[in-house]
């Protein structure tokens, strides 16, 4: 038996596939890979059936949990696997999908099945039948079974998941890192630190200098909210992070805590005389900003519906 | 019940957890409704604090901290001021809406406007009706 393959599984859930890419995009490591492993179960490459679903090993997940279809799956390949990876921002925060955790399903179907342009639909029927049916918000997978290990990202890098899928078939172990970006991040750090003066978005400031950090520059990155795991990519090419790896371990809120440093830091050489109202005016959309991969496992993963007296 | 509102208070340690100490003392009167979390200082408090309250259930939420100029630390209070700003903002677009918290200055011998909040804000979310987040949540 001790030469016997490990069985890898990936599937797919309220994702979009992207990360799937990422494992596509292994090039020479997926030749490594093979030669421990074969992928016994697999939406995206072979043909599947759900009720014949083998015994796994590893079992690699992407996408959050949208719908019930979402919540049946990820329950029966738990049960059917020895080790869950939740793969991408999807799978670990709820990710961009999350975002529809501001509207009601009602809000959700109408403007895809009556509203939108491209949809004709003229006796306005929204599909219930035999469709899966949208749970009332989207969840992370680690809310709704449990889950060995996580590797954030929107998609993960190819070559950081194929290291880690390797150690992990050599029977070593993953750790995460536990910095934010800013630890490596190129650009230089002002020494007074992250002090903003004003905010602006990118297309109002042009291009950033090169080399300066750019929230000293007025851009809101997410860098010092993310964990360090991208390699620091978009900032590297004057990019504002927008926190696609969602924070370090140790952050409960990605968003809420870099409202926090945005804030306290907030033109902090003239905290004395500075409008408090300044800052939160110059900012719009914040969940959009600050929730925008990360809402669905934030401390309010949702809007609140009036109602409930 | 509707009676039966809960409130966050957090009141930092040299200004308004003396003040509610003064209102105590002096035997003021006002609702039962606030549970106080103390902390040392209100530019200690972290926007997590706040949705994590209302999270676990509670209807309102008071932040109280030293007059501008009196924090016990310089300029923690000025900070705080900026970030509540943005949490404002934060929770009307969560749906929480922005009446359901407040923040203000209450200084250790206010013990009457310490009073005066927690009455005003409790009459205030009485009247808004308990927050259904956490159901909404758990369900």
């Amino acid at each position: 038996m001790a030469d016997e393959k490990i069985k890898i599984g990936t599937m797919w859930l309220g994702g979009c596939s992207g990360c799937h890419l990422a494992i596509a995009d292994f090039h020479e490591s997926l030749i490594d890979i093979l030669e421990l492993a074969d992928f016994e179960f697999s939406p995206v490459l072979c043909d599947t059936k759900y009720d014949e679903i083998p015994e796994l090993d590893v079992c690699i997940i992407e996408g959050g949990i949208r719908n019930d279809e979402n919540r049946e799956l990820a329950e029966l390949l738990r049960e059917k696997s020895k080790l869950v990876i939740a793969f991408g921002t999807c799978a670990v925060y709820g990710g961009i999908p999350g975002l529809g955790n501001l509207h009601t399903v009602e809000e959700l179907t109408t403007e895809a099945y009556k509203n939108s342009v491209s949809t004709p639909n003229e006796e306005g029927i929204i599909p219930n039948e035999e469709v899966p049916h949208l749970e009332n918000r989207v969840r992370s997978l680690p809310q709704a079974i449990d889950v060995d290990l996580i590797i954030p990202g929107c998609p993960p890098r190819s070559d950081v998941v194929a290291e880690a899928i390797l150690t992990l078939l050599n029977g070593g172990t993953i750790e995460l890192p536990t910095t934010n970006l800013c630890e490596v991040c190129p650009r230089e750090k002002p020494p007074e630190g992250l002090a903003m003066d004003f905010v602006k978005r990118q297309m109002e400031l042009g291009r950033p200098e090169d080399d300066l950090c750019l929230i000293a520059q007025g851009l809101v990155c997410l860098g010092p909210a993310t964990v360090s795991l991208c390699g620091a990519e978009c900032p590297a090419i004057a990019v504002p992070c927008r926190g696609c790896y969602g924070p370090t371990a140790k952050i409960v809120d990605a968003g809420a805590k870099m409202i926090s440093a945005i804030a306290s830091d907030y033109r902090v050489g003239d905290d004395k005389t500075v409008d408090p109202e300044e800052v939160a005016g110059q900012l719009d959309d914040l969940v959009g900003t600050f929730y925008s991969y990360t809402l669905p496992a934030a401390l309010v993963p949702m809007k609140m519906q009036k109602g409930g007296k | 019940m509707a009676e039966e509102v809960k409130i966050v208070m957090f009141c930092c340690n040299w200004c308004s957890y003396g003040g509610a100490d003064t209102a105590g003392t002096a035997r003021m009167q006002y609702p039962p409704n606030i549970r106080v979390i103390r902390v040392m200082c209100s530019g200690r408090i972290d926007p997590q604090f706040v949705l994590k309250a209302f999270r676990e259930g509670a209807d309102g939420v008071i932040v109280a901290g030293c007059h501008m100029g009196d924090c016990h630390y310089d300029a923690g209070n000025y900070k705080l001021d900026r970030r509540m700003r943005i949490i404002y903002n934060l929770i009307e677009e969560l749906g929480i809406g922005r009446e359901r918290l407040y923040h203000d200055w209450i200084s250790a011998s206010e013990g009457e406007k310490f009073a005066n909040t927690v009455r005003m804000m409790v009459a205030r979310i009485k009247d808004l009706g308990p927050s259904p987040l956490k159901e909404q949540i758990e369900a």
